[in-house]
């Protein structure tokens, strides 16, 4: 299942700066807009750089961009990350290494870090948690544990349950502290699934994990960009003892429960609606 | 002019409006909804000149089609009523609807009415009953005519207004949620207002038929999230 980084803010990535003290202001003022640009000019400097004898239309097509898209983008004078990321990959340039390039993201090469596991684990389904603890139950008679062959991710929990993984106490009040954007807004964006990449990266400087870590559970850059290594999260589940993994599996049934009592809720509010008056 | 214009286009959108449910109705959805906005369109077109004349003779000139006018109305309130409170999850609204209260309201309404009606002197068709204002019986008519549609009204202003506020539910459903609540609420402001001794020349119409046409608009909207949902009915179980 390819989950699509959900282009993490769709069409919304118009407002934004890669100036965080711009912001501040400007994020207060809408708080459905999340910064997920930076501006036309450093991007066009940062071009000239790595591809001097390209035109833009040049750029698209080796990136595979629409063309309407950053023309569009440049008209506004915001180019999105997602943007970036695509450009960076059509010209074999390290996506971590091209974004440090602009503001906001300057850290990024030195904060890359090793995943912790508890980042790791949280990016494991509960269906493969589940059949893990199944497949141990069934193990004490067998003897043996069956290969893991996770399912891929980011999934639709990923945001939320990574911000959980690194959460030091007060993640959340820190990060609207820090990057201005209103805690309800926040919320809003991890219910949704989705964390602007400037916001995301914040959250993995103030947990002390690696920041590109937030840039690889949003979807925003695959988990070999980001640095994680491709068998983690098997060996981080295995080497969770029995009373762990069957505390995670009840703690991620939680969630699931009270995800699906929600849905049920709204759902029966549509019904409501519809069947009363549609 | 600008009340003549109202009257119409609220007839066209209830026309329109009941029209495209009569597909579902005749497949067994939403019948009583398709139902209230067929009566609605004739309570609408009743008060019109041009459909009244022609009713009022076919029923022998004694206006009886103003008294079909009115029953027709409130039987559309009652439909609305229990309909709108249950889609917006509130029992007490229900029950001041079809409760004893307001059943007992509701008897009492169209009693009146019909004692109002016979002991009114109406010799010719004349719509709206505007010939015999200087009667009080057609002023006590007219009057009652009002409250029940006003009662009922009042108890759908708040459990709609509150849906708008309601960020969990769908945009949609918020929008309808809230035409639904300014309709009422007009409802409500113009009954109010004809008790008090302003005189409201044009808005004696623009007031009422602004509030039907809100009504159809936010029906319309409900149906129509509805339709797509129904196009849309990928079965989810959630847990996948």
């Amino acid at each position: 299942m390819e989950l699509a980084p959900r282009s993490a803010y769709g069409g919304i990535a118009e407002i934004g700066a890669s100036d965080p003290s711009i912001l501040l202001h400007e994020t207060e003022k809408s708080n459905r807009k999340a910064l997920m640009a930076v501006t036309a000019r450093a991007f066009q400097l940062w071009r000239m750089r790595i591809a001097p004898h390209d035109s833009v239309s040049d750029v698209c097509r080796i990136a595979d961009v629409k063309r309407s898209t950053l023309a569009q983008q440049l008209v506004r004078g915001k180019v999105s990350v997602p943007t970036i990321i695509s450009i960076a990959r059509g010209y074999g340039v390290s996506v971590v290494d091209a974004l440090s390039e602009f503001n906001g993201f300057e850290d990024l090469p030195a904060g890359l870090t090793e995943p912790t596991d508890a980042e790791l684990l949280s990016q494991v389904s509960h269906i493969d948690i589940l059949r893990l603890l199944v497949a141990r139950s069934e193990a004490q008679e067998s003897g043996s544990e069956s290969p893991l062959d996770l399912a891929p991710f980011p999934h639709r929990a990923s945001v939320r349950a990574w911000i959980e993984a690194i959460d030091p106490g007060d993640l959340r009040q820190q990060l609207a502290g820090s990057t201005g954007v209103a805690r309800q807004n926040l919320s809003a964006q991890l219910t949704a699934g989705r964390l602007a990449p400037w916001i995301a990266v914040q959250a993995g400087r103030i947990a002390g994990v690696s920041l590109a870590s937030g840039l690889v559970v949003t979807g925003l850059i695959t988990p070999e960009e980001g640095g994680w290594p491709e068998d983690g999260r098997a060996r981080a589940l295995r080497a969770v003892p029995d009373l762990d993994l069957v505390l995670l599996a009840r703690d991620r049934l939680d969630v699931l429960g009270r995800q699906l009592r929600r849905t049920e809720l709204d759902d029966g509010r549509d019904r409501a609606i519809w069947e009363n008056l549609g | 002019m600008t009340g003549m214009t109202i009257q119409w286009a609220a007839l066209a959108l209830c026309a329109m409006a009941a029209a495209v449910r009569i597909p579902g109705a005749l497949r067994g959805h939403g019948r009583t909804m398709c139902a209230a906005l067929l009566l609605l369109t004739l309570a609408v077109g009743l008060s019109i000149a041009p459909v009244y004349n022609p009713v009022d003779a076919l029923l022998g000139r004694f206006n009886g089609a103003n008294l079909l006018l009115r029953l027709t109305l409130y039987a559309v309130f009652v439909l609305l009523g229990v309909r709108v409170a249950a889609a917006f999850a509130s029992s007490l609204a229900r029950r001041l609807v079809v409760g004893p209260f307001g059943l007992a309201i509701l008897g009492l309404t169209v009693a009146a009415t019909l004692y109002f009606f016979v002991a009114s002197e109406l010799p010719f068709s004349s719509v709206g009953l505007g010939a015999f204002e200087d009667q009080a019986t057609v002023r006590e008519y007219a009057a009652v005519g009002r409250l029940y549609p006003g009662y009922v009204a009042a108890c759908m202003v708040l459990p709609t207004g509150l849906s708008v506020f309601d960020r969990r539910s769908r945009p949609i459903h918020r929008v309808a949620g809230a035409l639904l609540s300014s309709s009422f609420l007009l409802v409500v402001v113009f009954v109010v207002l004809r008790l008090t001794p302003l005189e409201l020349l044009d808005w004696n119409v623009i007031l009422p038929f602004s509030a039907i046409v809100l009504l159809v608009l936010g029906l319309g909207l409900i149906w129509l999230s509805h339709m797509i949902a129904r196009r849309h009915s990928v079965q989810d179980n959630g847990l996948s």
